[in-house]
């Protein structure tokens, strides 16, 4: 079961877990698992939703205990992180600990990128510095401010002021808040949770310098990503895990995708993977239609159309609009000027009206703004369809709700304890089909997808991909908002890139288009 | 191995049934427990039993009628300061009326149609001027204890230091007599408690409301607008606060300005007692306003009764309650964080 890294066997080793076995009510995430790492690797972690990637990294940063864990070893050490801070801070070390970017938002909204970045050490900038190291009095804060520039100049980020606030910034950027907060504590050990996915291009090349950075030296990486092709590329090794287990270790000599993803699923994947076609194809109705759409910097003067049948793919870096055009599709955001329209000239003002004209909308900030953490998945899924199964369009009946949640359940295959199971416990994957669900459940006849296989593993990928053809199949009109040009080309009839707010060019489904035709218009 | 995981998960899922079963038995069961604990107390200092427990259903069914329409507001994951103030302006103009009148109809109508106003207020007044409601009831505990207090003093009909308006016209004093019964009380709770349930479980708009205080961003994103969910809760609420108004007036036959002064810290006591979650959301329960309402009352005679020869009576029950109470949120949020950690 001890999966050691045998190309740096002459290594030393930095981290050794042994036995360590995690159960969340009566899911077993990790089933004594032992797992080994070493100075200069970069070690990959990859499996499914709920493999127990993030638990068992999770419980190395000291963000929870392990149910059962035979031994936990860090530089030689016994390691108990009691937080994810004192595993930073290596148990009171100060520096030389572990460090893990999460893999949904942990930074705090109302205050500044300086404040996310220093959130608990804010002491040091007060005005007044006692010599038994207390301080007091006002925070000063053009020092707060430029420590922060610095601490993200050092992680190489030079695009976000440390005076923003958190909430100014879009998801790619907070992430890269996270990202110099962790390094600035210059952990030894640096994990990534499936973050590359919240990243556009540019915010990925910050990571993988910081990754190269840590390659080699007497500090090690690990990386946890469902994007095979980045984690072959990033790592050393990968290891894969499957229900808890780890299923086998790869060194980059033996990488093999089908072979990797084999162990990943346990068999063999068949079928496409995107979608088999290479003709553009839709019906002749508007479904959705953007006039002159203006918001700010974020959009100036969008027009698109979304036929009935087709999937229609907008494309760009993170912060080109294509996000906010999403939003202001939906209702969510209120363009400056413009309009947007459902059908035959609906007018859509908020996320009411939208829902109203058979609208459904996935969010990329999946856990903030598609889902209800702490409620069930029936709850969840159920929402949104009220109006399917409600008898007289007002009385619930418990009987009627449970078929039309499980309904669901069966036709996305959400791996789940049951329909009363908290969405919290799900993996991300499944998170994500208790969003569709939620939607299509419904019977959204226009669905916006933004980013919609974000942190999602492959298997569930594929599978959303076969709904996404299926649904255009039957007559559903989908916006397809992605950072990942594979699938942009995979999936669309029709692509929009974006860039600084405007449409710069149209590209039609074809079988000769490539990531170069497209690319030079995004950057 | 696989079969030793379906095992394993099976015997989880078991225990996870068994752990939310308990967990949702447990206020019922303090409330038992105190239940018992106090008839060992009435009938070891022999104390009439029938008496005292009259006197526990009368001061607890205007608290719980009150938090019953509350539990609307605090699904939410709101919070309404005023309700107290709410009630004694509303029992004020109630009993202002029935002296005028001598209708019962009118007086709950009355009572009622105030405290639906007053709530409207807040609700409308925080949507306008875009303030979290409870920001909006902390100005409206004062503007309301004022208004009752100047009505209140301006046509008080005692004598001593402490202004109140009373019923004193003894036709209408025995037409407040004639429903001034535990069984007619417990009707008007069990009606109010039944449209509340009824509301709240089984209609879009008990499932929107709960939705809605899990993740107003969420609910927001799925049409659910805040504005008008939060109009629904504080219109429920402020019937339940009409209801109590009146169901006050019906056993006192008098306000003053004393009247439910605490009674919005109890609502809030009460229902976190009932095994509400703090934070609302989908784990809020209609029951948790009536068990709690009750567990809360008993245990405040219980410690009277334990602590009747002790000066200082009053504070050292509230100190008790209060700790009790954190421990209780403590307990909760405990559980809340375990199962809130990501995978």
């Amino acid at each position: 079961m001890d999966q050691v890294i045998n190309t740096t066997a002459r290594r030393e080793e930095i981290l050794k877990v042994r036995g360590m076995t995690k159960t969340f009510g009566p899911v077993v995430a990790l089933n004594n698992v032992d797992l080994t790492l070493r100075k200069g690797d970069v070690l990959g972690l990859i499996g499914e939703n709920g493999s127990g990637k993030s638990t068992i990294t999770s419980i190395v940063a000291g963000m929870q205990k392990a149910t059962k864990c035979d031994g936990m070893y860090y530089k030689g050490e016994e390691w108990k992180p009691s937080s994810m801070l004192d595993a930073l801070d290596c148990c009171g070390k100060g520096r030389g600990g572990i460090g893990m970017v999460v893999q949904e938002s942990g930074t705090i909204p109302g205050i500044t990128v300086a404040e996310n970045i220093f959130l608990g050490e804010l002491g040091q900038f007060r005005l007044f510095q006692m010599k038994n190291g207390k301080s007091f009095g006002p925070v000063r804060r053009k020092k707060l401010f430029a420590a922060a520039d610095e601490a993200l100049k050092k992680a190489g980020i030079e695009h976000i002021p440390a005076k923003a606030p958190m909430a100014a910034l879009d998801f790619q950027s907070r992430k890269l808040v996270e990202i110099a907060k962790v390094i600035l504590k210059d952990p030894d050990v640096l994990i990534i949770d499936e973050t590359s996915t919240a990243l556009a291009q540019d915010g990925r090349e910050i990571l993988y310098k910081i990754i190269n950075s840590f390659r080699g030296t007497d500090k090690a990486v690990i990386f946890i990503s469902h994007d095979l092709d980045e984690i072959m590329d990033v790592c050393d090794t990968l290891t894969v895990l499957r229900d808890g287990n780890i299923i086998r270790t790869f060194e980059r000599a033996e990488y093999d995708p089908d072979e990797i993803r084999k162990a990943m699923i346990g068999r063999e994947m068949h079928g496409d993977y995107y979608r088999s076609d290479f003709e553009p194809a839709c019906g002749e109705e508007v479904a959705l239609k953007a006039e002159d759409v203006c918001l700010g910097e974020s959009l100036k003067h969008v027009s698109l159309e979304l036929h009935r049948g087709e999937i229609l793919g907008i494309g760009g870096l993170a912060q080109c609009g294509m996000h906010e055009l999403g939003k202001v599709l939906f209702g969510s955001l209120a363009p400056k000027s413009g309009r947007v329209t459902a059908g035959e000239d609906r007018e859509v003002r908020s996320e009411a009206v939208a829902i109203k004209y058979g609208m459904g909308y996935v969010s990329k900030d999946r856990d903030v703004e598609s889902l209800n953490l702490s409620a069930s998945i029936k709850d969840n899924i159920a929402i949104a369809g009220m109006d399917k199964y409600a008898v007289k369009n007002f009385l619930i009946l418990d009987s009627r709700e449970k078929k039309y949640v499980d309904r669901q359940i069966d036709e996305l295959s959400i791996k789940c304890s049951g329909r009363d199971q908290l969405v919290q416990q799900l993996s991300g994957g499944n998170k994500q089909k208790v969003v569709f669900g939620k939607w299509i459940g419904c019977g959204s006849e226009i669905l916006i997808l933004d980013c919609p296989t974000r942190g999602v593993d492959i298997g569930v990928k594929q599978a959303m991909y076969r709904l996404m053809t299926k649904l255009k199949g039957e007559g559903k009109a989908i916006l397809l908002i992605s950072e990942e040009l594979p699938e942009l080309m995979g999936m669309s009839d029709r692509i929009l890139i974006m860039k600084d707010g405007e449409v710069k060019k149209q590209f039609m489904r074809s079988r000769e288009l490539t990531d170069a035709d497209v690319i030079g218009y995004m950057i | 191995m696989e079969e030793v995981l379906k095992s394993r998960s099976g015997d989880a899922v078991k225990k996870q049934k068994v752990k939310n079963i308990i967990i949702m038995l447990l206020p019922i069961a303090a409330l038992v427990v105190l239940f018992a604990v106090y008839v060992a107390i009435i009938l070891a200092n022999d104390y009439n039993l029938a008496i005292n427990l009259e006197t526990i259903v009368n001061q607890a069914i205007v608290l719980v009628l009150v938090a019953t329409g509350a539990i609307f507001i605090f699904t939410l994951g709101s919070f309404d300061i005023s309700l107290g103030a709410s009630t004694l302006f509303s029992a004020t103009v109630g009993i202002l009326v029935f002296n005028a009148t001598g209708s019962l109809l009118l007086l709950f109508l009355t009572c009622i149609a105030v405290a639906v106003a007053c709530s409207l207020l807040n609700s409308v007044l925080s949507s306008v001027f875009h303030l979290p409601m409870f920001v909006m009831t902390v100005a409206m505990l004062s503007v309301l204890t004022s208004i009752a207090g100047t009505i209140i003093t301006t046509n008080s009909t005692s004598a001593g230091a402490n202004p109140a308006i009373s019923v004193s016209d003894s036709v209408l004093r025995d037409i407040l007599g004639s429903v001034d019964t535990v069984w007619f009380k417990v009707l008007i709770l069990a009606l109010f408690a039944v449209v509340c349930i009824f509301v709240f479980n089984f209609t879009k708009v008990g499932r929107r409301q709960k939705f809605l205080g899990g993740n107003p961003v969420c609910a927001k994103m799925t049409g659910i607008p805040l504005s008008v969910y939060g109009i629904i809760a504080f219109v429920m609420a402020g019937i339940g606060v009409g209801l109590g108004a009146a169901v006050n007036v019906t056993y006192t036959m008098s306000v003053s300005t004393g009247t439910a002064s605490d009674i919005g810290m109890s609502v809030f006591i009460a229902i976190v007692f009932g095994g509400m979650p703090i934070s609302g959301g989908a784990r809020s329960r209609i029951y948790a306003a009536i068990v709690g309402g009750f567990s809360y009352i008993i245990l405040n005679n219980i410690l009277n009764l334990l602590l009747s020869s002790v000066d200082g009576r009053y504070g050292y029950v509230q100190i008790i309650s209060a700790v009790l109470f954190l421990a209780i949120v403590y307990v909760a949020s405990i559980n809340y964080r375990v199962k809130h950690l990501p995978r």
